[in-house]
């Protein structure tokens, strides 16, 4: 519509053209929001309700009768009793064990120089530049030769190859971005390196790190593919748990029910993330 | 390399004399770990794939036996097809539906903007395994859009569930945070005053978007567009749970033949094949976020 307006006509009315756009925009946005709510939040209710349903009859649009009788039941069951803490217990680790050998290197890719420095951090991209389920089945082969399939230590190794990119990118550049001048000023009054770092440079970091950690956990908690490669037959977590739940599901409130557990640690880092997922952290971690 | 330019000045020289060696330690562990396990097997099974064992003499030799039984192989060939289908399809949506909303969201201070945001960016909380489940539920027979469709009287209802067009809906659905997240950080580079200067001499918005928002969202747009595109190409829980059982996506295909038959060397050449298909998007990727630091 603009396109006709002179430049001398546009300045005289500007006000009621931004108003006209902002109107279209707005527009845009509740078409958007309604589109999303229904697409969006949609699925997720369905996994609700049906962990609270005590039977749920066609057409009807909610449960035809509510209870939580299948909860017990679902925890009665030896796989998923087993899967849980399990579940944690390799998340946990591998997160662990991520930090131990991932921060150091990070804080030696912001602050220490040598040569091929720049480059040594570009190569973790290639953590993302190989299709994921092919990458795995190269390491499944590798591992079967080392009789690591079907081991804990195994599933441990391939949980790990995801979490080192962010594990090094977003912890890289948050040691980039301490302010140096005060680390400086806290030596020159006579502080010890050990507690410049504990009292100036940690503190300044501690979000991205905790966001780096925070994120780690939960991804390797759902992680899947490599574990139903590697894990299989004998280590079983909670999200291959949830393949045969939903390829045999007999009982819907079952897959219901463990998706909802299993979802609580996504849930409490969506609360959790709303601080500091605003600094471009998680880009970070995407390699971007 | 270009990149190297944007080093931080040098440390003061009291650290540099171990500095090198210091970092070298500090680093290691985490590259040893990656050699291992990404360039160690890829390069072990792209080798494996060309140089094919006797099985009377046991001795190797270079052949593209491998090559020559997949492309042979028709269910393979097909498969290989449906992937790159699914993968530029996922693709092309993902754009289609991203690129609108992260404009709006790029310009938009409304509360009904940051409640797009927020539902854009809630996929990112919701693993691959539950959304499967969700979307069989959502969309699968007797699911809810099903029964809100037969409530409105709306007969003959098409399940994409165990369909190609499951896979897509579900990948997509992965995707939209990422995408969209990128996407919007790209826009926010463009200064408003840039944009609010260009009206004012009379640009309209169609000139705005191509003559300044599209130059300055190329990068970020190319980096989306690589990950995305390995991303489907190398996933296996959304195609192995929402998608039909024929053709089958590689991810699926590599599984059965791994898992089912056992058959770990036709795996391997799967997997390479998986490799090659993304060797030059993976390159492209790493190009442009070296080039994009390289600047900054």
């Amino acid at each position: 519509m603009a396109t006709t307006l002179t430049p001398a006509l546009t300045v005289t009315q500007p006000r009621q053209r931004i108003a006209a756009q902002n109107r279209r925009q707005e527009l845009f946005g509740v078409f958007a929001l309604i589109v999303l709510v229904f697409l969006i939040l949609g699925p997720i209710s369905s996994v609700f309700l049906w962990a609270f349903a005590e039977r749920w009859r066609y057409p009807s649009l909610i449960p035809t009768t509510w209870g939580l009788s299948y909860w017990e039941e679902t925890f009665n069951r030896a796989d998923i009793r087993d899967a849980l803490p399990l579940s944690i217990g390799l998340a946990l680790t591998v997160t662990a064990l991520s930090a131990l050998i991932c921060l150091p290197a990070a804080y030696a890719f912001a602050r220490l120089r040598f040569r091929g420095r720049q480059f040594l951090l570009l190569s973790f991209l290639a953590t993302n530049a190989f299709p994921r389920f092919g990458l795995y089945v190269s390491i499944a082969v590798v591992f079967f030769r080392l009789n690591l399939v079907g081991t804990i230590p195994g599933v441990i190794l391939i949980q790990l190859v995801n979490t080192l990119l962010l594990m090094i990118w977003i912890p890289t550049s948050a040691f980039q971005g301490v302010d140096r001048a005060l680390e400086e000023a806290a030596l020159d009054v006579g502080a010890s390196r050990w507690r410049v770092f504990l009292q100036i440079t940690l503190p300044q970091v501690l979000p991205s790190l905790a966001a780096a950690v925070l994120l780690t956990l939960v991804s390797t908690f759902y992680e899947a593919q490599g574990a139903l490669l590697i894990g299989l037959p004998n280590v079983r977590t909670l999200p291959i748990i949830m393949y045969q739940l939903i390829n045999n599901a007999v009982v819907v409130q079952y897959g219901a029910i463990v998706s909802l557990v299993m979802w609580l640690p996504s849930l409490l880092l969506l609360i959790v993330a709303q601080r500091f997922l605003r600094g471009g952290a998680i880009s970070a971690g995407f390699g971007v | 390399m270009a990149a190297t330019s944007t080093l931080p000045p040098a440390q003061p020289p009291r650290r540099r004399n171990y500095g090198s060696l210091l970092g070298y330690l500090m680093v290691a562990p985490p590259l040893l770990i990656m050699i291992f396990l990404i360039f160690y097997p890829a390069a072990q099974a792209t080798v494996r794939t060309l140089f094919v064992e006797n099985a009377q003499t046991g001795a190797s030799a270079f052949s593209f036996a491998r090559y020559s039984t997949f492309l042979n192989n028709k269910i393979a060939v097909s498969n290989l097809a449906f992937t790159l289908a699914i993968t530029i399809a996922t693709v092309f949506f993902l754009f289609i539906i991203c690129f609108p909303l992260a404009i709006y969201l790029r310009f938009s201070t409304s509360r009904i903007a940051s409640a797009v945001q927020v539902l854009a960016l809630f996929p990112l909380f919701v693993p691959g395994i539950i959304l499967a489940f969700a979307l069989i539920r959502f969309m699968g027979n007797r699911g809810t859009v099903d029964t809100l469709l037969s409530l409105l009287g709306i007969k003959g209802f098409v399940t994409p569930y165990l369909r190609p067009s499951g896979i897509v809906i579900g990948l997509v659905w992965e995707g939209i945070p990422f995408t969209t997240l990128v996407l919007t950080a790209g826009l926010r580079q463009v200064d408003n005053a840039l944009i609010e200067s260009a009206r004012d001499v009379g640009a309209d918005s169609l000139t705005i978007f191509r003559k300044i928002l599209l130059p300055l969202v190329k990068r970020p747009a190319l980096i989306v567009f690589c990950l995305n595109f390995i991303g489907v190409f190398g996933s296996y829980t959304i195609p192995y749970l929402l998608g039909p059982a024929a053709p089958q996506m590689l991810g699926v295909y590599m599984q059965q033949t791994y898992g089912d038959y056992q058959d770990k060397p036709g795996a391997e050449t799967l997997a390479v094949i998986s490799f090659l298909f993304c060797a030059v998007i993976g390159l492209l990727y790493v190009r442009t976020v070296v080039r994009q630091r390289g600047e900054r």
